[in-house]
């Protein structure tokens, strides 16, 4: 799945990035001019959105929070859901306050708290709005912490 | 070398090594909320914020259930944790919106998210390889758009053009508050050592500064060797001059061990933990002379 597929599946508006080998960056003019001047080893130019590892499109937290702003594909979760999504767990229908967009098995949703804050993204394992609903963890916000560890 | 050792050597230059522990701080990112929200929003879930009187968005946490690194509103990049005294270099070099800013040793990214919010652009060196994924995590969790990374060492950095502003947040041998072990640790060879680095860096760098620019020089280190005595060295063989500076800490020390440096050296700041309640820091601002 490529950078533009990814997001398309969120908005009809995708970001406008740059391309840094498989490295996709969102960032303007300006910055891309002076990446010309600074000729050095540049390992980030703005803000960092995603990359492509073995032909399969990985977004940043940064990207999935870009694309919640417009997106129509939302899942808002209650408190508990919140943490227990930040602990990269699943979604069950417990945790499921509102769905925007598609219920349908399959879909990819972004997940976001009762603040309208993007807290990472999922994929619906099982259709939502039965008590069986659910949703598996793709990415989420906890994952800024798992990094330090890692 | 001893603790003894240290207190004595403070002792002569006119301070004293208490222990004491660090209070936690934060940094709001006003990029993403502002304080007042961010007050709020703890408050509902029992952390106490109080203002840190002498920078702009700073406050100490003084009561939380939890560690602040694990709440969701750090998640969101709501916050930096970001110690009091090291939230001031960035203050003081004061980047404005037409300002392109170089930050020399930058990682974690405390300070060069800090001057993001303001400049223009902020290009940010880091020349440890294992470092860098920490400074463009924390990039991306704060949401800054304007800052370029690059993987290099500021003694090899040559660019094609020239930067108004320009932090040397120097590499230095660290201070007591934040290192419980740090008086064992420490030998007066490592101060030396770290001097010459942070020569080398500031010698390279000046030629990165426009004609009008200015350079902002920072540690976390008490010792005159790799302060006072590094902006005495820049100011004598740089071409430099140490211009003064407002913000808190005590005048920069003119005369450590006998030594006479340059008058200018006053202009400095050094933060003693025991009066600015802070870790020990040290900060100048230089010009072209």
């Amino acid at each position: 799945m490529s950078f533009e597929v990814f997001a398309g599946k969120f908005t009809g508006k995708n970001p406008d990035y740059v391309k840094m080998g498989s490295k996709y960056f969102l960032a303007g003019p300006l910055l891309v001019a002076l990446s010309k001047q600074l000729g050095h080893s540049i390992v980030s130019l703005g803000l960092f959105l995603g990359e492509e590892k073995a032909g399969k499109f990985m977004p940043s937290l940064a990207l999935l929070e870009i694309l919640s702003v417009a997106s129509e594909e939302k899942v808002f979760v209650n408190g508990i859901g919140e943490i227990d999504f930040l602990y990269n767990k699943g979604l069950k229908s417990r945790h499921i306050v509102a769905v925007k967009g598609s219920s349908k098995e399959g879909f990819m949703k972004l997940i976001q708290n009762e603040h309208d804050e993007n807290l990472g993204y999922g994929k619906i394992s099982r259709e939502l709005g039965s008590d069986k609903a659910e949703i598996a963890n793709l990415l989420d916000r906890g994952d800024f912490i798992r990094r330090e560890k890692d | 070398m001893e603790p003894n050792t240290f207190t004595q050597r403070y002792l002569e230059l006119g301070g004293k090594a208490p222990l004491f522990e660090l209070p936690e701080s934060i940094r709001v990112n006003t990029a993403k909320i502002t304080a007042e929200e961010l007050i709020e929003r703890l408050w509902q879930k029992g952390v106490h914020l109080e203002k840190i009187p002498f920078v702009k968005n700073g406050f100490y946490v003084r009561q939380s259930r939890m560690s602040v690194s694990a709440l969701q509103e750090h998640l969101q990049g709501f916050y930096y944790i970001h110690e009091a005294a090291s939230q001031i270099p960035a203050e003081v070099l004061n980047p404005g919106k037409t300002d392109l800013v170089l930050d020399c040793c930058a990682a974690p990214g405390g300070k060069t998210t800090q001057m993001a919010l303001n400049a223009k652009a902020v290009v940010a060196l880091e020349s440890q390889h294992n470092r860098v994924p920490a400074l463009i995590n924390n990039i991306e969790r704060l949401g800054i758009k304007n800052i370029i990374v690059c993987n290099t060492d500021a003694r090899m950095f040559e660019p094609e053009i020239k930067f108004d502003k320009i932090l040397v947040d120097a590499p230095c041998s660290g201070n007591y508050i934040t290192d419980t072990r740090w008086f064992r640790k420490q030998k007066l060879e490592n101060f030396k050592q770290r001097s010459a680095l942070q020569k080398e860096i500031l010698a390279n760098i000046v030629n990165c500064l426009s004609d009008e620019g200015e350079l902002v020089y920072s540690t976390c280190s008490l010792e005159p060797e790799e302060d006072e005595m590094v902006i005495d060295w820049a100011i004598k063989s740089l071409g430099m001059k140490a211009v003064e500076i407002s913000c808190l800490g005590d005048k920069g020390i003119i005369s450590p061990f006998g030594e006479e440096l340059d008058k200018g050296v006053e202009n400095c700041r050094r933060l003693w933990p025991f009066k600015a309640k802070t870790q020990g820091f040290f900060i100048a601002k230089l010009v072209r002379a």
